[in-house]
This record gives C-alpha cells, structure tokens and sequence, in this order.
C-alpha cells in the first residue's frame, strides 16, 4: 500500500433535504457544491477541481450523463463521470473519487449526489417488476426487506418491539438534525400501531419519498494542506454484490452483500468492526439497520435485537449508529444518501456535528449503503471508513 | 412490454424446467443457465423439473401494490425441490386465493397453474401458491 496515495475529505455540503417541488436537480447540486466550497478550512474555488464524480440513478430522468453537473455546476473540461449502483448510488461514487485519487491520477475530486425522488417516483411501489413472472414480479421495497423481519423474527426470536425501537432511535436523532426531512420523535406504540405497509413493517418502519443533494471534497495527501489543517482520512472502501438465489441461508435473514463489503474496508483500514465508534447506516426500513449491525460486525448473527435493546447504537451509546436521523428521518434521495452519510461522517469525526455530535470523542466512523438490484434478485452494498489519523 | 422474453422462458414458467449445475449442484430457475451464480464456473447443466410443492422460508404480506395485484398480496421466499433428487431451486412465489393468516414459515405450499397476466394479448401463464387442500386451517 505504501506507493499509493493517502486521500483526505477536505470538505462537505448537503441542502435541506425534504420535499423540494420548487428546486429542480440542477438547483440542488448548485446549492449543494457551492455549500461545500464553503466548508473547506482554507477556501476552496471551483477551478481547484480537477475531477468529479456524479451519483445518481437519475429516477427523474434529468442527468443521464456526467453532464447533469457539469452543466448547474460550471465543471467542464475534465473527467465527470455519472455513477449508478442501485442504493449504493452515493457512497459508490465516493468509493470512485477515492480510487481515483489513492492511484495518484486526481489531487482535487468533487463526489455529488443528486435525486428528485418527488417529481415522478412512485414511492414504494416502484420497482414491483411488472414484466417479470419468477424473478421478483410483485416484489416492492419493502417487501424485500421485510423478508428478512418475517425470517428474522422466527429464527432469533427478534420482537416486533425491537425492530420499532430503531425508528424511535433515528427520529430522536432527526429531530436534533437541521437538514433532516422528517423532525417528529415517536415511541414504539406509534411505529407498532401505524398503518401496515408489508408486513410486519408499518409506516414508520419505511424511510420517506425525499427530494436533495449532497456533495463532498476529497484530495490527495499532496495537496492536502493547501485547503485544511484539519483532514479527515478515508482509511478503507470495499464494494460487494450477493444474490439470495446463490442459496446462501444467510441471505433469508440479512445481506452477505454487506459483510463482504464491510470485511474488505476493514482490511484495507487494518482495523475491525470494534475499532468503529460512530456509523451511518443504510436504515431504508428499520429491519435493515437492525440486520446491519449484524453484516457489519457490531454484534452476533442474530443478536441485533439484543444491540438496540443495549442502548449502544443511541446517540449516547458506546456506537451510535445514525446520528444523523438515517434515512427514515433525513430522508432517502438515492444519489445523494451515501454522500450525506460520508458528510456526516467527516463532521463526527471533526467535532462539528453539533446537537447530533458523539460524544465518544470518534476515531474511526463507518458509511454503509445496501442497495437491491434489478428485479429484487439481489443486492450491493459500499461500505466506507474514515478516520481522524492518516 | 415484449414478448420474446417469455418465448425463452416458457417451458420455466409453464413445466418449471430447470438446470442443475453439473459442477456443484446449484440449481437455475427460471433462466436459460451460463455461468453458474454459486460456483462461478462456465458449467455444463443438466436439465431438470421442479416439484410444484415447496417449502416457505420466510414471507411478508403486501397492502400497498400497483393496481393490477389483488392486496393483500402474500409473496413468499420458497424453496422449490426437484422431481427427483438433489438441492432445491430458491424463487420468490405470489399466493393466492390463502388467507394470510395461514401461511407460516416451513409450511409446504402448493403451485397452482394460472394465468400471471397479459403481454399484448398473449396470455402468460405460471405458477401461484396456495396453502395445500387438507391442510387448510
């Protein structure tokens, strides 16, 4: 590893996330990369870029090249390339910068994410692939997800309450996060007690149709101390896809998708899941972040149940996991959800996370996206890791 | 929609023809079979027919769906066994015409042949599940 370049994130924006009828994609990516701009220590323009990367899986139609921010942007004359991979949208273009920069081939790259969820997305239904007849016709959102709840429950006796607790847990957080969609707390008999969407998820168990943007600044360690004092170092990324009809039983009850991920940016980092204090997860439903505690190492198989019951992923906790508010109160706008993640992430780790701040004084914090493919067949999950030493 | 798609993939769909993977007995179903998906290898496949009985492994039931589903809509990840030996292909299957308040995990489930739905006219046939008669709740 010694001949590749260390890579640093000097910067990170986002806009309000919500729903955004009167901004369109360019309006938020504009707002989104000049907010970042203004986030770096020493001031950063935009003739400093030398490369950007474009996350979106482009619901609305608006973006299909790297174009979409070029144009809102001004970032022309350089490589922009557009990244789609499914729900690891954000975090998978974060993961391009970063490669592209530890080659030693970029020293400034710009990382966007971008979605108008609210302009045409059918929600929750989207995605039931109608044409198909085997491979996952009728399979909506959180139908996938909530076959893992439904398996989960059986196998390791995981309650009902305990799958609610981690809805409570990410609106108690939301309500304290400024860029946050929803910022309304709940208690378990209101997650248990609202309508049923798939069971054994109801509404609040489900993340909410968000429009926004993010975008984030990474650099190489040779130009690093032209834009901060103060980096934040990306200490590994790993990458994976899985498929449940591969047969593999752990895929009934969560995603080996994820644990693959997970294991290569712990090698790469030279750490292991112990070593994480604070974690932003992918909680698209509430079962999935009570599954990734288990994929990523922060308990047992079977015991994530038994690790929000602990108190350990709360704000307070030993770990906590989505001080953000997640994506069931932030908001889940596809391209720009792992940039938030990795923006919240660098803010932990330098101690600007305010009302949401760990207060475990952080070391190393983790970003994890788990995605579905096509046809709900199977999944992709990114997972990177930051860290306060280089 | 189009409907070539379902020219290739009928004899799955209609007779739940599938391929077992001669290398390390993975079984493919409903595609045509290339690469096998466990072991990797650019296999040789023997075919094969699924029992149209298998197992729940787990379920949900769906409210929420476009407007040609009935709702609600029990889906169930199943495991399907062959006619004869070896392992069981795993597939999603949509139920129907069961209460769902009578499907639990590890039950048996009975593949019913119906009409899926439309392409152009062409009717697409496959295979729904019911809880098995006689073992009705």
């Amino acid at each position: 590893m010694s001949s590749e370049t260390d890579v640093a994130v000097v910067g990170a924006g986002m806009i309000d996330f919500g729903e955004l009828f009167e901004q369109s994609i360019d309006d938020m990516l504009a707002a989104a990369f000049r907010d970042c701009l203004d986030d770096v220590d020493k001031g950063m323009s935009p003739a400093d870029v030398d490369a950007a990367w474009f996350g979106t899986i482009d619901i609305a139609d608006n973006a299909s090249s790297g174009l979409g921010l070029s144009h809102p942007t001004g970032l022309f004359e350089m490589p922009v390339t557009r990244v789609e991979n499914a729900c690891a949208t954000g975090s998978s273009a974060f993961r391009s910068a970063v490669e592209s920069v530890r080659a030693g081939n970029t020293d400034v790259a710009l990382v966007a994410g971008a979605e108008k969820m609210r302009d045409s997305a059918a929600g929750l239904i989207e995605g039931a692939a109608l044409d198909q007849v085997w491979r996952g016709r009728g399979v909506t959102m959180p139908a996938f997800f909530g076959l893992r709840a439904t398996r989960h429950m059986e196998e390791y006796g995981t309650t009902r309450e305990q799958i609610a607790k981690i809805s409570v847990k990410n609106h108690e957080n939301g309500a304290k996060y400024p860029h946050a969609h929803y910022r309304f707390t709940c208690d378990v008999d209101d997650v248990v007690d609202s309508p049923q969407v798939t069971y054994p998820l109801n509404l609040y168990d489900c993340c909410p149709v968000t429009d926004g943007a993010a975008a984030t600044l990474v650099v190489s360690e040779d130009v690093v101390d032209e834009f901060t004092d103060d980096p934040i170092w990306v200490a590994g990324s790993g990458l994976s896809v899985d498929s449940f009809e591969r047969g593999n039983d752990e895929s009934l009850v969560g995603f080996p998708a994820t644990e693959q991920a997970a294991g290569q940016a712990y090698e790469q980092a030279g750490i292991t899941a112990d070593d994480i204090d604070v974690a932003e997860v992918h909680d698209c439903f509430t079962i999935t972040e009570l599954v990734t505690y288990e994929d990523l190492g922060f308990c047992e198989k079977g015991d994530g149940g038994a690790f929000i019951d602990s108190g350990e992923p709360l704000l307070d906790g030993e770990t906590p996991v989505n001080p953000s508010g997640g994506l069931l109160a932030k908001g889940h706008p596809i391209g720009a959800t792992g940039v938030a993640q990795v923006n919240e992430i660098y803010e932990q780790l330098r101690g600007e996370a305010g009302a949401v701040q760990a207060d475990n004084d952080p070391e190393y914090g983790l970003q994890h996206n788990i995605g579905i493919g096509r046809n709900a067949t199977g999944s992709v999950s990114c997972v990177n890791i930051l860290s306060r030493q280089r | 929609m189009f409907e070539p798609p379902y020219t290739r993939t009928r004899a799955a769909n209609e007779r739940l023809r599938a391929h077992e993977c001669d290398a390390c007995g993975w079984v493919s179903f409903p595609e045509q079979p290339q690469f096998c998906k466990r072991c990797g290898v650019d296999a040789s496949w023997s075919e094969t027919r699924l029992h149209p009985r298998g197992t729940v492994r787990s379920y949900v039931v769906q409210q929420r769906l476009p407007e040609e589903f009935e709702t609600p809509l029990p889906l169930a990840v199943m495991d399907m066994p062959q006619e004869e030996s070896g392992e069981p292909a795993r597939v999603y299957g949509l139920f129907t015409e069961t209460d769902p308040a009578d499907i639990e995990i590890g039950m048996e489930a009975e593949g019913v042949f119906r009409r899926v739905f439309d392409v152009a006219g062409l009717p697409i046939h496959s295979f729904k599940f019911t809880r098995p008669r006689g073992d009705r709740l």
